[in-house]
């Protein structure tokens, strides 16, 4: 019993580190515009994340937001998905 | 062949730089079959060598494509024509104007270079006959100020070719 006592107090955490991973659950791995990794970052921003999202379709196409806006707005009136054409 | 194009005058910016890098990586690794990639130091002006495909009317010919691309690529086409001699076709100009949509109106910045060479080679495989396009020395003749082929207001009627 008394040996039972003394393991228990071997066990004292002093710290310790969380690891949490993330990914984006796309179809694809990179962004079909500027053909980075859509874990990582378009090349606009710095910071993969929230910062840099992602964006999907109507055609359930993925793009970076940041890719895909710049695409959208240099074509008005209309842009198409850059994947598959649609409005 | 003049140095017409207005697209490769600007510097590229950091993003068509990281584009065309990573573009020119892939193609080190996996080039379209049929085509070359000829080594210079210059990743604004890529000149790639066509192989005419086997069993279609271009078998063992060779030809140039020089690929201009401007400062806000991927957003904006980069300029495509066939360096002198151009191939005889329906669609390709005897100045080396391509006359093919995803070049101008339909361009998608999901388009590659590899994916425009693909595209050149299956238009250059069906055709059926090696002749200019009906209005080729009229043409020709307008751009002979040394205008882009992008300037041009194509009219794109025929999908047989």
């Amino acid at each position: 019993m008394r040996c039972f006592q003394e393991l228990k107090i071997l066990f004292v955490i002093y710290r310790w580190h969380a690891v949490v991973s993330w990914t984006w659950d796309a179809h694809d791995e990179t962004c079909g515009i500027c053909r980075m990794a859509f874990d990582g970052c378009c090349p606009y921003y710095k910071l993969p994340g929230d910062d840099c999202p992602l964006i999907w379709g109507a055609c359930n196409h993925a793009f970076h937001l940041h890719c895909i806006m710049k695409w959208v707005n240099s074509q008005i009136p209309q842009a198409h998905c850059p994947m598959c054409r649609r409005e | 062949m003049t140095d017409s194009s207005v697209s490769s005058r600007k510097v590229l910016s950091k993003i068509a730089t990281n584009r065309l890098q990573k573009e020119l990586t892939e193609w080190q690794i996996n080039p379209p079959s049929g085509f070359t990639h000829k080594v210079t130091d210059n990743l604004q002006r890529w000149v790639i060598e066509v192989n005419g495909a086997q069993g279609t009317i271009y078998d063992n010919e060779k030809y140039q494509l020089q690929v201009d691309f401007p400062e806000n690529y991927p957003m904006e086409a980069p300029q495509v024509i066939f360096l002198h001699p151009a191939p005889l076709h329906p669609h390709i100009y005897s100045n080396g104007h391509i006359c093919l949509d995803i070049l101008y109106d339909s361009w998608s910045p999901a388009m590659t270079v590899g994916s425009i060479c693909i595209s050149i080679l299956s238009m250059l495989s069906s055709s059926t006959a090696k002749e200019r396009p009906e209005d080729n020395d009229r043409y020709v003749k307008n751009c002979r100020n040394g205008r882009s082929p992008k300037e041009t207001r194509w009219w794109f009627h025929d999908d047989k070719v």
